[in-house]
């Protein structure tokens, strides 16, 4: 009897597992073939080494460089801000904090996590913007920094849950040891765990910049939405908000509908590459 | 063994899983095609509107009171059967709401714009009713110092402020205060650009570093809370938000409920629902209501300027 529900259940999971992979390629094989309609127009090369984006002029010019820059600009500024924060809360988490408060510490971190974007959004459009125009005199607060340290907060919790996992493991093995020759926390932290963590703290940095490449809510709330070479302090515009902006107003089947899909293919490809490189990091990590 | 079994079931089901979703859908298009065979003796208890943003709350309003005056829709007309109103209003923008009906996933189509002609054709037998008009009002802050020396620009102005000739206020007028201009736009291919870029921008490209609001919303907002800030906000938006906005007059036409509709403000665009073939008894119950007096009240009331 037991057997018999036993084979029932595995069946079960392989086709749900069947069925989430069929998905996902249908969902890969949509967006490439939305997208090849307009490859087959517009060179590839072009429409990424291009700058300028005018749907609406004419003729129109769909070029998306400088809306790659922004988003890998914004993601980057995020990680630059929320790295240091990060690893310096984990090593704290790990090496200071005794274990049931460690977990509720951990449990209100990982409620940013849950935070709706939009809510982001707006507290950025209302408080980060508005700080930037009074305190620095901007013209406009919206800029690729304000959308960098809104970024930051949200992949906070990412970055923390990830490089604590490594750093508790390795302040464990060693800390007994540690103790037992008289050596301060701080030092095992310094000379052992962080350089030990290198590699779990290069996953946490990849996955929070997946995660900060996709954001569309919130950065789209906060950057200005202009598709301009991107500069720290100025305006820039994301590949997930030139699509939530214009999505929903182009004309379905025109050049621009297609390269919206187009825009999301790119990436999707950026985004894929960079999990594989995710991928490798951390399987040279568990070596 | 057993894997190689289990592979195969696997796929077999799979393969079964794709078939009757073949099935179910060739059924589903001959119930339809009998049902456009039959409409007058099928009773739809539901419709569905999708579109503008600006129009869905409009259609909203008059739909929720409809039903709440209404629940079943024999109250409507005793000829009908004693089913429940259902109206589903859902906003993706004007574009979506043309694909909608285009498509078929939806029976109205609502556009803050006009139709285009290509639009038409894909449609086919196109039914247009024009429900109001919305107009753009050229509006800044009212503690821009702009405000106290004058209120009105000619569309030359405002051209080359929003094509970015004008990067600084006194560069417009030399008294104003040498601050940057910022200019606050809806999206590059919605509708509300549309309008502003035919009856102002013409030819001119807009400057490439204005900021692109995701909403009307938000670019009221950016108003309000920026000084030096310059945008279209809706007739609508200033009515809601009044004091806190400053619209300006265009070559010296004040945005009034007259000017617009007589047409002689210029910066305006249509509301528009668009449905594919004939009305249904029900669907044509439903738009008498929004087209009567009282939809004229709701779309008055949500800042919009109603068709008479």
């Amino acid at each position: 009897m037991k057997t018999a529900f036993d084979k029932v259940s595995v069946f079960l999971v392989k086709v749900l597992t069947l069925f989430s992979l069929l998905l996902l390629s249908f969902i890969i094989i949509f967006i490439f073939k939305e997208g090849y309609t307009f490859f087959k127009e517009v060179p590839i090369l072009k429409f990424i080494t291009g700058t300028t984006w005018n749907p609406t002029g004419d003729p129109k010019k769909l070029s998306i460089f400088n809306i790659i820059l922004g988003t890998l600009y914004v993601s980057i500024v995020a990680i630059v801000i929320a790295l240091p924060i990060g690893i310096g809360c984990a090593l704290l988490l790990s090496g200071y904090v005794k274990e049931r408060p460690r977990l509720i510490i951990r449990g209100f971190i990982d409620i940013i996590a849950g935070i709706p974007s939009v809510i982001f959004g707006f507290i950025g459009l209302m408080v980060l913007v508005k700080f930037f125009e009074k305190a620095f005199g901007f013209a406009s607060g919206e800029s690729v920094l304000a959308g960098g340290i809104l970024l930051a907060i949200m992949v906070l919790p990412y970055i923390i849950s990830t490089c604590d996992e490594t750093m508790d493991k390795l302040y464990r093995a060693y800390s007994p040891v540690a103790q037992a020759m008289g050596i301060s926390k701080i030092y095992i932290l310094r000379t052992i765990v962080l350089p030990q963590s290198l590699r779990g703290i290069a996953a946490a940095a990849v996955l929070a910049f997946g995660r900060a490449m996709g954001e569309t809510m919130a950065v789209m709330m906060v950057i200005g939405n202009a598709p301009i070479m991107p500069k720290l302090l100025g305006k820039c515009q994301t590949i997930p908000s030139l699509i939530a902006l214009e999505m929903g107003m182009a004309e379905v089947g025109s050049l621009h509908y297609h390269a919206l899909f187009a825009a999301g293919f790119v990436l999707m490809a950026i985004l894929l590459i960079l999990n594989i490189a995710l991928y490798y990091v951390k399987r040279s990590l568990d070596r | 063994m057993k894997r190689v079994w289990s592979i195969i079931i696997c796929l077999s089901l799979i393969f079964a899983m794709v078939l009757t979703g073949c099935t179910s859908q060739g059924a589903d298009v001959q119930t339809n095609s009998n049902k456009e065979n039959e409409t007058n003796n099928e009773f739809k208890a539901e419709m569905t509107f999708n579109g503008s943003s600006t129009l869905a709350p409009v259609i909203t309003a008059i739909a929720t009171e409809f039903i709440e005056e209404n629940t079943t829709w024999d109250k409507v007309d005793s000829s009908f059967p004693d089913k429940y109103i259902s109206i589903y209003v859902s906003a993706g923008g004007s574009g979506a709401g043309v694909k909608a009906v285009i498509e078929g996933t939806a029976d109205f189509g609502m556009l803050a714009r006009e139709v285009k002609s290509e639009e038409l054709e894909k449609i086919g037998d196109a039914k247009v009713y024009k429900l109001g008009v919305d107009a753009l009002t050229i509006s800044i802050n009212p503690e821009n110092p702009l405000a106290q020396l004058r209120d009105n620009l000619t569309t030359e102005e405002v051209k080359k402020i929003f094509a970015g000739e004008y990067k600084y206020w006194d560069e417009l007028d030399s008294s104003l205060p040498h601050r940057e201009i910022v200019v606050v736009i809806r999206d590059l291919s919605g509708g509300a650009h549309e309008v502003f870029q035919k009856s102002v921008m013409g030819d001119t490209q807009i400057r490439p570093d204005a900021i692109q609001s995701p909403s009307m919303g938000a670019l009221v907002t950016k108003i309000i809370e920026n000084k030096d800030a310059i945008g279209y906000a809706s007739y609508g938006m200033v009515n809601q938000n009044k004091g806190k906005l400053m619209p300006l007059k265009v070559d010296g036409v004040e945005p009034t409920e007259q000017t617009i509709v007589d047409g002689s403000y210029k910066i305006s665009r249509p509301l528009i629902v668009v449905k594919r073939g004939e009305l249904t008894a029900p669907q044509k119950a439903f738009m008498d209501v929004v087209m009567s007096e009282k939809g004229a009240e709701v779309i008055e009331e949500m800042g919009f300027v109603p068709v008479k």
